[in-house]
Formats: structure tokens, C-alpha cells, sequence
């Protein structure tokens, strides 16, 4: 297994389709399954399914909780959602449709991981306002060329915290690091309150400043561009976009995350997404060596980076099924 | 050079509080204690900056052995460089974004930040956030040959951060002006303080299909300090290739 998982690791710098533009296919993610197959699958779409009683997170030497360790995020391509979408493939999407990349799905990481996000506003949508709406829809339909995974950005926030292939969370003395598989992308939160950087500065990650409110860890992201998404939806971002995170340690293996989105430029009110992130119960590889990260050679593998343009012919919308393989 | 030079505006924009050169606080023969970390470990942990980039290892004395400063390549090695040197604009795939390998990700100009815990160091560089992972915890290498970074298994050796890195492509370079190696390269590192805002950063590279013998780099690097100080972000392919 673990070479095949090598494998995958190689092969995604050379697929760079993989998962990315499949709206309306994130059906929801098995529950704790997966354990024995891939790499994790344990809170995949919840993690309601323990395979034993989890104990509290453990505690670090300055009080606060231990969240170290290999996470599972869903892989969420859809925050909103999935009714079926003109256009999109999503007409034949049943609400579990079958996961997006079969290859992927074997891994346990990749597949479905959609489903209704967002606990606020309670019909579970982004509150648009109807421009912004309309301009996301013109996005899913015309401009999948700009869906930042193609390019191998990083996936700002809070899809950072939703994309595929897991992280890893290290905690140092004012630091709370996420180190992502996924180009490995990289978020130094630090734990003291600092005041924001500059406003004109503009980041794909954002500027993140984190505390802790009891066990709780409170993030204020600001900072970002707009060229990521919430998802692989179309889902945009303006410049006034503010995140209020929160990382709830739920017990040892549950870490409950909540996101706050507030931007009165294109929303009618803030709205708060909300998922589990499970941790990776495959504790080593197929050979008995711990679990590791591997390499992520994303833009090593990319040689179409000149050509995901609209002007090279990347304004027709990506067809389901077409891309990845 | 734009990617680079851009990233070092934002970090130089940012990032107000540079340390005090990292070479004067190489000082004489006092060793430095390092500080310990929650783990009793020396304390490395902060973000760290060569004075200035490295281009070319041959220049400036960061060749610490042979003691003519040169690389001792073996047979065509030296040619090699010299075409890579020419064609360095297409054939240099930093410029294309790619990963910089061990060490040069260390010494390329771009600051990184090490972060300790008790079974991993992570060294995250600002460079297209490229981050570096040392196990400490005893586990071989992996089977595994050909990545971009190696794959580094590292220990304390006293206050030293020892590491092994195998398993290299050859296609990276080992710094602008061409100096390369191939997929046989087994880089041994150490990264020591030196002072409260000084690290040294010492790597052995042994290659028998591209150099006669081993030999050692060896870069000083000062710590950025301060309550702004923080990575920016290069996102280089954007820098590259965005709209």
C-alpha cells in the first residue's frame, strides 16, 4: 500500500485535474470507514463514528490543548449545498453521487465531502447578495479556468482547513502551524493577539492572529487575495473578506472547526460554516513506518501552468469526469 | 530574477526588525549555549536568514572544505556547471518554481522558520512555502528515491541538529550558478547556535558520481527578531505565471 500511496503523491503533480472542479458530486463521505485501506478516512464528513470512546485532548506544557498530530479534513469541493446546478453535471448528481475520483476514494481522502456546511444562515446557503450570486454562477459556468488548485495555489482560509490529503499541526510556544499535503501549503498562526499586518498587503493564506479563549483557539484571518475559493466552486472572495475561525477541541480525536465569513460587500449577513476535523487513525504505513506526509510536487508536475488561461482555451467549463484520469 | 527580488520587497516591507548580521556574532571561541525547548532540546526555533543570498558557493567563502573553496567535482562536473551556467535561465527550475532541493532551500536568500516538537522539526521556508520535515524519531528513510526536498531523518548530536537527507532527484541545483549533483547525493547537515541571534548552518554533501571527494558548506544565518517579524508569502508561480 504504501507504494501506491507513493505513487499517488508523484502522480498528483502531473494530474492536476484531480478533484478540483466537480461541483455538485460531494456527496457525503462514509462514516469511519477507510481505516484499513488508505490513509485515514477517520472523520471524514464527520467523524461521528469513533471506533472507541475518544479520551479529552491532552494538554501542552503551557496549559493549552494538544491538537498535534495527522488530520483528516473533508475534502470539501462544495461548501453550499448540492442541489443540482444547470450546467454543472449536477442534473444527474444524486445527493450521494459516487465520489469524485475513484483512485482518490481508494485512499480514503479526496471522495464526497460535501454535503451542507454552512449552519448559518439556516438554509444552509452563502448569503449572497443577487450580483454576487449571479457572478459566482458565471464563474462555475465560464471561468473553471481560474479554480486556484489548477494553478497549485495554496487554498487560503478556510479551505485550507478543507482540502484533501490531511495536514499536520505542530505547536510551539506562541505558534499554532498547520503544514498541509496539499501544495504544501503552510499556516503559521500566532497565538499572541498581534495586530494585523498592513492592509494594502494581500496573501493567498491571509494574515492569521490567533488566542486562546479557554480551549478554544480563535482565529481572525484577514489579509486575503481574491484569487482562492471557499471550495471548488466557483465560491469567490473580495479583499473585504474577514474570517473569524475556531478550533474547538472537541476529544482527542475531534477537533470541531467553525468559520465565520463577514463581507458586507457581498453578503446580505456574515455566515458561519462548520465541520468536523477528524484525525488520521492510520498510525503507519503498510511496512510498519510511522505515517508521514509525503512530498507534494504539485507545480513540479504542472506543465500546463501557462495554458489554464481563458485565452488558451480554458473558458469552455470542465465536464465532470473529463479532467481527472 | 523577479520572483525573488519580489519576494524579498515584501519580506524586507514587513519583516522591519532584521537580526545584526549573522557574521559578527560568530564569536570568538565562547561557545554559545542554546536555550532549551519544552522538550529539553537546544532551542533553534525562530527565523532565520543567510546576510545575504548565496548564488554561487564558490564565492564568498562559504566553502568550508577543500580549503581552495572550490567544489571538487569529478571528471566532467565542472563543464557540466559551466552549461548549466549558460542555460541557467531554463535549466535552472527554481525558476519554473520547482522545489530547490537540500541545502540550496536553506541558503537562497529566502528566511525560514523552525518549529520543534518532540519527533519533528519543521523548517518552513518562505520560498513558495516549502517546508522540510526532520523526523527525530528514530524511523528509517523511506524507500523512496527521487523527491525534490530528500527526505531528512535527523538527531541531536549536543546541541547540534544533525540531519541525513537521501533520496534526491537530479534535477535540482545545488545554487544559480549551475554547481549541481546528482540523484546519489547524501547531504549530511548541522544546524548549531552560535549566539542569542546567530545559527550556523554547516552541510557535508557526499556524491560519488559527481564529486571526487566530500565537502562542506558552510553558511552563517541571523535571526529576525521583534514582534512584526513573521514569513511573508511567495507564491511563485502566481508571481510567474498569474494574471
Amino acid at each position: 500500500m504504501k507504494h501506491a500511496l507513493l505513487g499517488l503523491a508523484v502522480v498528483v503533480g502531473t494530474t492536476i485535474a484531480f478533484v478540483s472542479p466537480v461541483p455538485g458530486q460531494d456527496g457525503a463521505a462514509p462514516q469511519g470507514k477507510g481505516g484499513g485501506k488508505g490513509r485515514g478516512g477517520f472523520g471524514r464528513g464527520g467523524g461521528r463514528a469513533p471506533a472507541e470512546p475518544a479520551g479529552p485532548m491532552g494538554k501542552l506544557p503551557d496549559g493549552h490543548p494538544d491538537m498535534q498530530g495527522f488530520w483528516t479534513p473533508p475534502a470539501i469541493t462544495d461548501i453550499e449545498p448540492a442541489p443540482p446546478r444547470a450546467g454543472r453535471g449536477g442534473a444527474k448528481a444524486a445527493p450521494k453521487a459516487a465520489p469524485v475520483n475513484p483512485a482518490l476514494a481508494a485512499t480514503g481522502f479526496g471522495g464526497g465531502g460535501g454535503g451542507n456546511r454552512i449552519i448559518d444562515p439556516p438554509d444552509g446557503k452563502i448569503p449572497y447578495k443577487p450580483e454576487a450570486r449571479a457572478k459566482q454562477q458565471d464563474i462555475v459556468q465560464n471561468h473553471m479556468a481560474d479554480e486556484p488548485e489548477l494553478h497549485c495555489y495554496q487554498s487560503g482560509v478556510p479551505h485550507s482547513e478543507s482540502n484533501q490529503f490531511g495536514l499536520q499541526i505542530l505547536q510551539t510556544p506562541g505558534y499554532f502551524v498547520e503544514l498541509s499535503e496539499f501544495m504544501h501549503t503552510v499556516r503559521i498562526i500566532p497565538t499572541d493577539n498581534r495586530p494585523h499586518i498592513d492592509s494594502k498587503i494581500r496573501l493567498f493564506q491571509g494574515d492569521p492572529v490567533g488566542h486562546w479563549e479557554g480551549d478554544t483557539l480563535v482565529v481572525d484571518t484577514t489579509n486575503q487575495n481574491t484569487k482562492t475559493w471557499f471550495d471548488t466552486s466557483g465560491n469567490f472572495k473580495t479583499e473585504a473578506l474577514h474570517v473569524t475561525e475556531k478550533f474547538i477541541p472537541q476529544d482527542k480525536n475531534t477537533i470541531v472547526y467553525e468559520a465565520t465569513m463577514t463581507d458586507p460587500d457581498i453578503y446580505t449577513q456574515p455566515w458561519t460554516a462548520h465541520w468536523n476535523i477528524g484525525r488520521n487513525r492510520q498510525t503507519a504505513m503498510s511496512d510498519g513506518h510511522p505515517y508521514e506526509q509525503m512530498e507534494f510536487g504539485c507545480i513540479e508536475g504542472n506543465t500546463d501552468l501557462e495554458h489554464y488561461t481563458e485565452d488558451k482555451g480554458g473558458k469552455k467549463p470542465l465536464v465532470v469526469g473529463k479532467k481527472a484520469n | 530574477m523577479r520572483n525573488r527580488l519580489f519576494g524579498f520587497a515584501i519580506a524586507a516591507a514587513v519583516a522591519l526588525c532584521l537580526a545584526s548580521g549573522p557574521a559578527e556574532a560568530q564569536s570568538k571561541g565562547q561557545a554559545f549555549t542554546a536555550s532549551k525547548t519544552w522538550n529539553n532540546q537546544p532551542d533553534l526555533q525562530g527565523i532565520w536568514q543567510p546576510a545575504k543570498a548565496v548564488d554561487n558557493l564558490e564565492k564568498g567563502g562559504f566553502i568550508k572544505d577543500p580549503s581552495n573553496g572550490k567544489i571538487p567535482y569529478a571528471a566532467d562536473g565542472a563543464a557540466k556547471r559551466a552549461e548549466n551556467a549558460k542555460n541557467a535561465k531554463s535549466a535552472d527550475l527554481v525558476n519554473r518554481c520547482n522545489m530547490p532541493g537540500t541545502p540550496r532551500l536553506m541558503y537562497m536568500g529566502y528566511p525560514f522558520q523552525i518549529f520543534q516538537t518532540d519527533k519533528y522539526v519543521a523548517i518552513v521556508s518562505e520560498y513558495s512555502h516549502t517546508y522540510r520535515m526532520v523526523y527525530l524519531d528514530g524511523s528509517p528513510h523511506l524507500d523512496f528515491p527521487g523527491t525534490w526536498m530528500g527526505d531528512s531523518r535527523g538527531h541531536w548530536d549536543g546541541d547540534s541538529l544533525a540531519t541525513d537527507v537521501i533520496n534526491f532527484n537530479d534535477q535540482t541545483w545545488l545554487d544559480k550558478a549551475g554547481n549541481h549533483h546528482s540523484d546519489e547525493l547524501e547531504v549530511k547537515e548541522r544546524f548549531t547556535r552560535t549566539g542569542p541571534k546567530t545559527l550556523l548552518y554547516e552541510a557535508t554533501l557526499h556524491d560519488p558520481k559527481t564529486f571526487s571527494k566530500d565537502w562542506t558548506i558552510r553558511v552563517p544565518m541571523g535571526l529576525k527578531t521583534g514582534p512584526t517579524a513573521r514569513l511573508m508569502e511567495h507564491e511563485c508561480q502566481d508571481l510567474a505565471f498569474g494574471k
